[in-house]
């Protein structure tokens, strides 16, 4: 208590409250002055009692100085003293600190945004118990590069497995509907009862399922989520046991998943169903296979991953004799962390933004590294008059170090600001596909870390000059000597310049890469070319027949309507690969009357079923043969129109035209029951397997008005030359009397792709950003350093031009010291660029890491930048009259 | 003159109290003279010393002070006990008599037996 009291009033002391420094003054002199009396009195002079008293004292001002450290708190008055002193110095200095917190800004804003970012992505526990114990189990193949397996094996793996502690399964994420007052539009989720358990999820309220409700045609449950209980119920705890219709027949909700519920492929989800599997029927349904299910697991404890993959590999081998045997070889058994396969290839995007911003990180740090040591090099003589006024080593470096750290403060404040900006802006430009962005916030967390980036910089930049100890000869040398500082500054200046080139060629890169990604052929037109994608209840629509006649209808009804000039139709669109489609291997195609192909799988080939309009509308030239007719859809021949480079593979000599093809069946292995396909024509080629990677071979079906050739995945292409705000209401209207209940899904083909482009858009604009932010900074420091020196040698410039010197000659010596310092940057800088952009490799799409344009581009710019920020300051040493430089100083 | 003590920190504050618990209400140099005269010109008080440490009596709340005129007619700070300051000097003055008894017996002779 009492020294709580006593550190209370020394604080007040410190803010002037309490006994006042003066007082003491007035305290110490009656002291002295009665002393002195007593020394008078035995019958000193008093000279020599005052001089008495005084030693008695142990000193006035030794006193003074005690008395003061008790009546304030003596560190933080030092730190407010140091403070105030820098605060005075940056005031003086306007063009410094304004430039040192702005850099800071720049480097700590943009770090904490990307960190925030990025945290999400690589860093972020998911909302699973012991998150990193959880991996996702299943087969690869060359078609299927994301782990899945099937029925027929995930029950003998989970009967038999050792290293996980729990293994279960999803069964996929359907459309479904509620189907009752206000029907809505829902994705259920099909899972096993171990599922929640494995996970480590325990409902928000109510109950997991009970294994009984997990059996076939068991009692019909259902778990709802966080969202639907809100939205639907609006948080009723009365809402267990309810009966809800979903598609149609009645489900009775046991329980209510918590809020950060999510299934671990990320997909949406508002309701969760047992799967309700018959494990006996796995080895006969699906040719024998099972059904595809995607399963998950728990490590036992102490067991890798690693381990756990191996031990799982005899159980895989065993269970390999249900793959057929002419793609044995090309499954393989996959174990990865939950982790890993949610965030694919945002890692790349990931990594990149944090490679991309730690190097700009470093060069801001390198450029206030820099001022400071400008600074201090001008402060010298300042450093080196306190030094010998009695000023030790340690208070200079404390002072230098409150500098930096009241610039770190004031650029951390500023830095949060703009971090905070610079995330909407992210936000605002990133892909849908990079999972939880639109979540991200500047939290606590990433609010410390500013801090300590901010404490990190002030370390650098602090220490680094206030090591330079002050010599004493700084105090007598008319002029500064900048040898010390200057050539701690060169280093700084090549550093940024090398970063600044590695910064600027990665996003050269990207740029190119991008530019090329907007400019490659698709093969097909997406101007004027409208997309209808209308999502069919499957409640409502349960035949293939009922599928074919809504979208033949559509297609009537559409092809009335004015300013359309062609309606096709399609199961899927390209160039997208991830959407519907169905595919086959090269070889399952087998031409009448030639041998069977080799074994393996010879890559994949797309099949699309369309309608006649389909070429027509996105423009895809029939090079030989004939398109499909619109009689042909009412016949029951089987026309086929082959890709170009479908056509040239499986024709290499021989005329297409006429040829027979069939494709294999699996009921049995490889049989050849199916329809017999005549081909017709052979079509251009087009981008089909995503902006950019490789086009795959492809072939087309007509989809004839026949209910075989149907199923619910269906789009339609609009051709039209009117704008989609005119075009979208009529063709609203059109379906809607059709069917009142179905949502029609209305966008233009242009912007269906452009949205594929988002991600390579995302990585160039951010990384864009950093390289000009860089290069600015590398400019500045460059600028900062030649003006420095010119400035330190005014009056060696002076003699020179003195002794005959031409200005010429003062531009080549001032400027050249600036050329030095870019090219050994740029050499140096180049070096590491060759090196860090293989990094870039697999995001880039028809550019070599090494690709020379890019990188003599990007040096010229460099230089040419970098040598008008020589030249400025070379310049104005060059007008230096040598009368003027003599007499300064 | 014999070889004269330097006062330490934690007894001075004591010595502080127990004086101004004698003579009431005096003035830093009287203290000052008092304790020097008290230990029989034994301690050699820096004056100096004395000012920090009655500051942190009283930023603890055990003595106060105010201005008023020496038996000189001279302005000077006077210093005098709170109650709290009262209270500290008993018991800081038992706990010391405690440890000089303790160490007394250490360094008495030892008794043959």
């Amino acid at each position: 208590m009492r020294r709580l009291r006593a550190l209370w009033m020394r604080l007040r002391g410190l803010v002037a409250g309490g006994p006042a420094a003066g007082e003491f003054d007035a305290e110490l002199e009656s002291h002295v002055a009665m002393h002195t009396e007593d020394g008078v009195r035995a019958g000193l002079s008093p000279e020599e009692a005052r001089r008495q008293a005084l030693i008695q004292l142990g000193g006035a001002e030794q006193t003074r100085q005690a008395y003061q450290d008790r009546r304030t708190l003596p560190w933080v008055e030092s730190l407010l003293r140091d403070t105030r002193y820098a605060v005075r110095g940056f005031r003086r200095n306007p063009m410094f600190t304004i430039t040192a917190i702005a850099t800071l800004a720049l480097g700590i804003g943009a770090t904490t945004a990307v960190f925030s970012v990025v945290d999400r992505i690589l860093f972020r526990s998911l909302p699973y118990a012991h998150d990193d114990r959880l991996v996702s189990v299943g087969l690869v193949q060359p078609l299927e590069k994301q782990e899945f397996t099937l029925g027929g094996f995930f029950f003998e793996w989970r009967d038999n497995q050792k290293p996980f502690s729990s293994m279960t399964f999803e069964r996929g994420v359907n459309a479904c509907n509620l189907t009752e007052a206000n029907p809505v539009h829902l994705d259920c989720a099909q899972v096993a009862q171990t599922f929640l358990p494995t996970l480590g999820i325990s409902p928000e309220l109510g109950r997991n399922f009970i294994p009984e409700e997990d059996l076939p045609n068991g009692p019909r449950v259902a778990l709802i989520s966080d969202g639907l209980w809100l939205s639907r119920f609006n948080r009723d705890p009365n809402v267990l046991n309810k009966t809800i219709d979903l598609d149609d027949r009645p489900v009775r909700i046991v329980g209510v998943l918590p809020k950060d519920f999510e299934m671990p492929r990320l997909q949406p989800s508002d309701i969760v169903l047992p799967a309700q599997m018959d494990v006996a029927a796995q080895h006969t349904v699906n040719s024998g296979i099972g059904f595809p299910l995607w399963a998950f697991a728990r490590l036992k404890p102490g067991v890798s991953i690693a381990e756990a993959k191996a031990e799982m590999e005899p159980l895989y081998r065993h269970t390999q004799q249900w793959i057929p045997a002419e793609f044995r070889k090309e499954f393989l058994l996959e174990v990865r962390s939950v982790r890993d396969r949610q965030m694919q290839d945002a890692y790349t995007a990931a990594w990149l933004l944090l490679g991309g911003v730690f190097a700009f990180l470093l060069i801001s740090c390198a450029n206030v590294a820099s001022l400071f040591s400008a600074r201090g090099a001008a402060r010298e003589r300042e450093l080196a008059v306190r030094s010998a006024l009695g000023a030790s080593r340690g208070k200079l470096i404390r002072q230098t170090l409150t500098e930096a750290l009241v610039l770190s403060v004031a650029g951390a404040a500023a830095g949060c600001a703009l971090a905070e900006i610079l995330l909407r802006v992210f936000i605002a430009i990133a892909p849908t596909d990079v999972p939880f962005l639109a979540a991200a916030r500047l939290d606590p967390r990433m609010v410390l870390f500013t801090v300590l980036v901010s404490l990190f910089c002030a370390g650098l930049c602090g220490i680094m000059p206030a090591l330079e100890r002050p010599r004493a000869s700084a105090l007598v040398a008319r002029s500064t000597n900048p040898g010390a500082h200057a050539r701690l500054r060169r280093v700084l200046v090549v550093a940024q310049f090398a970063i600044s080139l590695v910064l600027l060629s990665g996003g050269s890169l990207l740029a190119r890469s991008f530019w090329n990604l907007e400019k490659a052929n698709l093969g097909m037109q997406t101007r004027g070319v409208l997309t209808v994608h209308v999502p069919l209840s499957g409640a409502r629509y349960t035949t293939t027949d009922a599928y074919m006649n809504f979208y033949l209808r559509a297609e009537a009804a559409l092809r009335r309507l004015p300013g359309v000039t062609g309606v096709g139709m399609s199961d899927s669109l390209p160039p997208d690969a991830n959407s519907w489609h169905s595919g086959t291997r090269y070889a399952e195609i087998f031409v009448a009357g030639k041998p069977r192909p080799p074994a393996g799988t010879g890559g994949t080939v797309v099949i699309r079923a369309v309608t006649p309009g389909y070429f027509h509308a996105l423009q895809i030239p029939i090079v030989e043969g004939r398109g499909f007719t619109e009689e042909e859809r009412r016949m029951s021949d089987h026309p086929i129109i082959l890709s170009r480079m479908l056509a040239a593979r499986l024709f290499p000599v021989e005329d297409p035209i006429g040829q027979h093809i069939q494709k294999a069946t699996f009921d049995p292995y490889f049989s050849l029951n199916g329809p017999v396909y005549t081909v017709v024509g052979v079509a251009a080629d087009v981008k089909n397997a995503g902006l950019a990677d490789q086009d795959d071979p492809e072939y087309y079906t007509l989809r004839r008005d026949n209910a075989e050739d149907w199923n619910p995945h269906a789009a339609i292409l609009i051709e039209t030359a009117l704008p989609v705000s005119v075009v979208a209401p009529w063709v609203r209207t059109q379906i809607a009397q059709i069917d009142a209940t179905a949502p029609a899904e209305i966008d233009t083909l242009a912007q269906t792709v452009n949205r594929l482009a988002d991600r390579p858009r995302f990585e160039t604009a951010l990384l864009g950003f950093f390289a000009f932010c860089g290069l600015s900074m590398a400019v500045i420091g460059l600028y900062g350093v030649i003006a420095f020196v010119a400035a330190q040698r005014t009056q060696e410039i002076g003699v020179r031009m003195a002794l005959g010197a031409t200005r010429v000659d003062i531009l080549r010596l001032i400027a050249g010291e600036g050329v030095r310092l870019i090219v050994l940057g740029g050499i140096l800088g180049l070096g590491a660029a060759l090196a860090a952009v293989q990094l870039l490799k697999s995001v880039l799409f028809h550019v070599g890491t090494h690709d020379p344009a890019t990188f003599i581009a990007v040096t010229l710019l460099l230089f040419v930048v970098a040598l008008a920020a020589t030249l400025i300051p070379a310049r104005a040493a060059m007008k230096t009259d040598p009368m003027q430089a003599l007499r300064s100083e | 003159m014999g070889e004269k003590t330097d006062v330490w920190q934690g007894t001075l504050t004591l010595m502080v109290l127990k004086t101004l618990e004698a003579m009431g209400t005096m003035h830093g140099y009287g203290l000052a003279r008092r304790i020097e005269q008290t230990s029989g010109d034994l301690l050699q008080v820096n004056y100096g010393t004395l000012y920090p440490a009655l500051l942190k009596l009283e930023q603890e709340g055990y003595i106060r002070s105010r201005w008023g005129v020496s038996e000189n007619n001279r302005r000077a700070k006077f210093y005098e006990l709170t109650k709290a300051g009262q209270r500290r000097v008993r018991k800081a003055a038992a706990e010391w008599e405690q440890t000089t008894e303790i160490l007394a017996r250490f360094l008495a002779p030892v008794q043959e037996g």
